[in-house]
């Protein structure tokens, strides 16, 4: 039996749609693969933001002396706190090497979607920023008396918010591309108050044992919405820098 | 035959300055435009105009499409390189190729012989070793990547020795032979088989 048009486009439709997606995801191998390779070749790149965190985690037992109770009841603000703005030093690096070396222009030019190099970007960003905090955090969390029980709701919500943080980081720094360093950190911190506060809720109601898990529902739902609308505007904000 | 590229009537306007206006050309498969002008004449504007990085002012630009139709969204993959060649100095020679997306599935073969045909041999060493023509022979590598219909090349004879000039006017007319066409711009003729445009 001879196969018509149409029954031909039902047959290859699922073949097309595989193509699209292997080559979306060779698109998002590659962004991965290279920057992490240069991450990892310029180890300042992590290692800033982490000695960072764990400098200014380490001066409240030095200021306010090592009374457990009062450490353990700031902890969750102050590991908080210290994530948010380590994650934030390297924010402006995002896309600024691209921008200048040139590699952005190829990007766009491409046919691949730009959505998925924005995407590519922040997940580097977190592997480099966030993950090493996520893992200071324990020592941050003994540091400052913090119970035992309170480690997983503690790394929970430093994992969907520092992921949160990338995203938001990635918009200001598209907006803030080729200006001062310090203007990214200064459009994104507003937009982290809401992180912030139900990051912090998190690990404070653990500390009262109270149920937190409405609190990361809301962080996972954030999450959820802000990758999709976060790397569409980010690209919308890139592309304002070429006109 | 049908141009790749079709542009009527372009401009561009900057500050209420008009940086060019009226351009009218197009892209037909194996040749050549060269927009020649002065600093700040708009060529890499226009370039950018073109791949759609700039929005444009007024005119139509029109690519031909799979079924032979002219239309406003490109549905081929163009090869642009800016003044900055986009190389990256923390990967090596190796990798300023193969950490491309139009270096999608090929073999560390492949990619070899796209670095000794610009003459780059020593393929692992480190791309902040290199001097400026060096690196501008990396990027002239990745043309050989893949088959591009159209080349969008900003100024690729700055900074080049002769040797350097005459091996991408080899590597042009090699890729114009296959149907390839190139848009280059410059401060002057570079004496390639291509239709002069003045800005």
């Amino acid at each position: 039996m001879l196969l018509q048009g149409t029954d031909l486009q039902i047959l290859t439709q699922p073949l097309l749609r595989f193509d699209m997606r292997s080559s979306v995801l060779d698109w998002l191998g590659i962004i991965l693969k290279r920057d992490l390779i240069i991450a990892f070749r310029r180890s300042s790149t992590y290692i800033t933001p982490l000695v960072f965190f764990l400098i200014v985690i380490t001066f409240f037992p030095l200021a306010l002396g090592p009374q457990e109770s009062l450490l353990s009841s700031l902890a969750p603000g102050v590991i908080w706190i210290a994530a948010l703005l380590a994650s934030l030093l390297a924010v402006e690096s995002i896309f600024s090497e691209d921008f200048r070396d040139g590699s952005l222009d190829d990007f766009f030019v491409s046919l691949e979607p730009s959505f998925i190099l924005v995407f590519a970007k922040v997940m580097v960003h977190w592997l480099i920023t966030g993950l090493p905090i996520l893992i200071a955090s324990s020592l941050a969390a003994i540091i400052l008396y913090l119970p035992l029980e309170s480690f997983v709701p503690m790394i929970l919500s430093l994992l969907l918010g520092t992921s949160f943080m990338s995203l938001l980081g990635a918009l200001g720094a598209a907006l803030s591309l080729g200006k001062s360093a310090i203007l990214s950190a200064i459009i994104v911190l507003p937009f982290s108050i809401p992180t912030l506060l139900m990051g912090t809720s998190v690990v404070t109601f653990s500390l009262n044992n109270q149920d937190y898990s409405g609190f990361l529902m809301m962080m996972g739902a954030m999450l959820a919405i802000g990758i999709p609308m976060l790397c569409l505007l980010t690209v919308e904000a890139l592309l304002l820098n070429y006109d | 035959m049908l141009p790749n590229l079709k542009v009527e009537n372009l401009s561009c306007v900057r500050s209420e300055k008009a940086i060019f206006k009226n351009l009218n050309f197009e892209v037909l498969p194996g040749q050549n435009i060269e927009i020649i002008g002065s600093n700040g004449s708009g060529k890499t504007t226009l370039l950018r105009t073109l791949l759609g990085l700039i929005n444009k002012e007024e005119g139509i630009i029109n690519w031909l499409d799979e079924d032979n139709n002219f239309n406003e969204y490109r549905t081929f993959d163009c090869f642009y390189q800016g003044h900055q060649m986009g190389i990256k100095n923390m990967l090596t020679v190796f990798e300023n190729l193969k950490l491309t997306h139009n270096a999608k599935g090929m073999n560390e073969e492949d990619i070899n012989k796209c670095l000794e045909r610009v003459g780059l041999y020593k393929i692992n060493e480190m791309a902040s070793d290199l001097s400026v023509g060096q690196k501008k022979r990396i990027s002239i590598a990745r043309w050989l990547l893949k088959d591009f219909k159209i080349y969008f090349i900003d100024e690729p004879f700055s900074a080049l020795d002769d040797p350097a000039s005459d091996l991408i006017k080899e590597i042009i007319n090699e890729l114009n032979l296959k149907g390839s066409s190139f848009v280059i711009t410059g401060h002057r003729s570079s004496n390639i088989n291509a239709t002069l445009i003045e800005i």
